[in-house]
């Protein structure tokens, strides 16, 4: 056989990761690579669906704030926010200030608890060289340690608030159906000033992270206020100039279903790829963050970094830390119990829509009400499910610079990189397994 | 003189997740049928995800009884690990791969704790291979047959554990 002779077969190069760890939920990833170019990148999400917006057809709006809650543990309160939100807007229900502040403030407790598991326990090992959080701890007792603190501190938030630690209960139409006292908000601060300095030292820590040399110009997309930062209110914004209603979500975007993936993949109309999460809020609302987490997030210099690299959204989240830690405290310092927990509604037809900040992004729910005010058909919209495409895209851009490396060096890249968007797959799904097939 | 150990069950699990709540269903069954003497050591713990605080509040003198649905073990079979080898067999990766619905494996989980108490983590983990999860599902019909030998091992991992403990006061 003479050399040369024949066309050169495209080289296909394979991974194949059983299993993806550090990240809420589990799925699949599959990456085909032909001569150095991906041809193929797909984000499986493959469990059976789950079917939560049947199980809340028929239900009163109240009913459905229990059942969405518990389509995560771990952001229930997430869940319980858009929906309640929507039903109030659509009854056009007025509740207390004193109930507005409590809300986010169960909110900042999940921003807490969810971001200080993501830094500590599922990301910064990657940065640090760990192969889990266990050889972390081994090394660094003292950085575990804290970042325990931190999660208790949002815990003790949500258990207050939410009336337990893990899918709450207190939520109601109107407002809570319990509200603490003024001496038990109290009793909190002190945990949460230690918090505070954890997380500013937190932000510290992994701005000094060495990241992967990764940018692009990806279309953010969140919420803005005029005077929050970002969470329960706001309207639809992103860096390509939208702006919506909080309701108004279906105006620019579209679900669609593809055949690797039990979960729907969002995109605008136009089949553009969005993302959402903490670097998109950073990026699009810094002008409202707390002056803790804006002086914080300009000492690292490294807003620019958070937009264009996603390795950089570690040090978004950690600055969020900061944020919720701090307006956690100053919540707690202005509290007054409201005078009446809850304001009087009543059920009636129509459609009830709202958007708010889950810990991974915006999160969307639209409920079609009957005569009775009942849920007659629902439409829920979880971030990670937004973010599955443009995770794809970015895997696709990102490939050929790891390409060259050693097999499970680029794979752990890869990995990495799924994990710099948080993926919490539970909301849909619950195995992840990554592979990558590289075809020369 | 040595205060007798006492020991924790931890009971994971949520009762409206179909196979999820064959933990929770055990010991509610079981709990009436133990003797005084155990009952009079034993600490009951409900945590609906078994989170690495669970472990950490374990005091030094008490032994722990973990008990969960997992995956990766054949649907209605029961497996009992001392805690101490659930890190290894993570890390090994070889024999049954348990994995639950925690955000962290509970092998790591358990060698996470390990490191940061100051003392050992005793005890054991109950488990029972599931299926269905899905929300407001009841348990699955594989499940519900093997809650019997869920129980007994739950029991024998108790009466283990209290036994252990008197031997150590002794």
């Amino acid at each position: 056989m003479t050399a040369g002779t024949r066309p050169r077969r495209p080289r296909t190069q394979r991974f194949e990761v059983e299993g993806l760890t550090r990240v809420e939920g589990e799925g699949s990833l599959k990456l085909v690579v032909r001569d150095g170019e991906v041809v193929e990148a797909r984000l499986g999400i493959f469990e059976a669906p789950r079917y939560f917006e049947r199980l809340v057809q028929g239900r009163t709006p109240d009913e459905v704030l229990d059942i969405v809650a518990r389509i995560c543990g771990i952001c229930p309160v997430a869940y319980q926010m858009s929906a309640v939100h929507a039903f109030e807007d659509a009854a056009g229900v007025e509740v207390d200030p004193a109930v507005r502040a409590l809300r986010r403030l169960l909110y900042c407790g999940e921003w807490i608890e969810s971001h200080a598991l993501h830094v500590y326990f599922l990301h910064a090992p990657d940065f640090m060289g760990y192969a889990s959080a266990i050889e972390l701890a081994r090394d660094h007792r003292v950085l575990v340690e804290r970042a325990l603190a931190l999660k208790k501190a949002g815990n003790h938030l949500v258990s207050l608030v939410g009336g337990r630690p893990i899918h709450p209960v207190s939520v109601r139409v109107g407002g809570f159906y319990h509200v603490p006292t003024r001496s038990a908000m109290t009793a909190l601060r002190p945990d949460l000033t230690a918090a505070l300095d954890i997380a500013l030292e937190t932000v510290t820590i992994v701005a000094g992270l060495d990241t992967p040399d990764f940018e692009r110009e990806p279309r953010l997309v969140s919420l803005r206020h005029p005077t929050d930062y970002p969470m329960n209110e706001g309207r639809i914004v992103s860096t390509d100039g939208l702006d919506l209603a909080p309701t108004d979500w279906e105006a620019a975007f579209e679900e669609d279903q593809v055949g690797w993936s039990n979960a729907l993949q969002a995109r605008t109309h136009a089949g553009e790829v969005y993302l959402l999460g903490p670097s998109s809020r950073i990026t699009l609302a810094a002008g409202q963050l707390h002056p803790r987490a804006a002086e914080a997030l300009a000492a690292t210099g490294l807003a620019e970094a958070i937009r264009r690299n996603p390795f950089r959204s570690i040090v978004a989240r950690a600055v969020e830390l900061v944020h919720a830690t701090a307006l956690a405290i100053d919540i707690i310092d202005d509290y007054r119990p409201p005078e009446r927990p809850a304001a009087p509604w009543t059920a009636g037809p129509g459609i009830a829509a709202w958007a708010t900040e889950a810990p991974r992004g915006l999160l969307f729910h639209r409920y079609e009400l009957d005569e009775r005010g009942r849920v007659a058909t629902a439409r829920i919209v979880p971030p990670t499910s937004q973010n599955q495409a443009a995770i794809e895209a970015d895997l696709t851009d990102f490939a050929p610079s790891v390409l060259d490396l050693p097999h499970d060096a680029a794979t752990h890249r890869f990995e990495q990189l799924i994990r710099s968007y948080d993926p919490c797959i539970s909301c849909a799904t619950h195995f992840l397994d990554l592979r990558v097939d590289r075809r020369p | 003189m040595i205060p007798p150990r006492t020991v924790r069950l931890l009971v994971c699990g949520n009762a409206d997740r179909g196979d999820d709540g064959a933990a929770l269903a055990a010991v509610a069954g079981l709990l009436p049928c133990l003797p005084p003497h155990l009952l009079a050591v034993l600490e009951v713990r409900r945590c609906e995800q078994l989170d690495l605080e669970d472990l950490l509040d374990v005091p030094t003198c008490t032994t722990c009884v973990i008990v969960d649905t997992a995956i990766g073990l054949p649907v209605g079979s029961v497996i009992t690990i001392p805690l101490v080898e659930l890190p290894e067999r993570d890390a090994a990766a070889s024999g049954p791969n348990l994995r639950s619905t925690h955000v962290l494996p509970i092998g790591q989980l358990v060698a996470i704790a390990q490191i940061l108490r100051e003392h050992s983590l005793d005890g054991t983990f109950v488990g029972l291979g599931g299926r269905s999860f899905g929300f407001g599902r009841a348990l699955g019909r594989p499940v519900r047959a093997a809650l019997p030998a869920f129980r007994t091992a739950i029991e024998a991992a108790l009466i283990e554990a209290a036994t252990s403990s008197v031997t150590r006061t002794v």
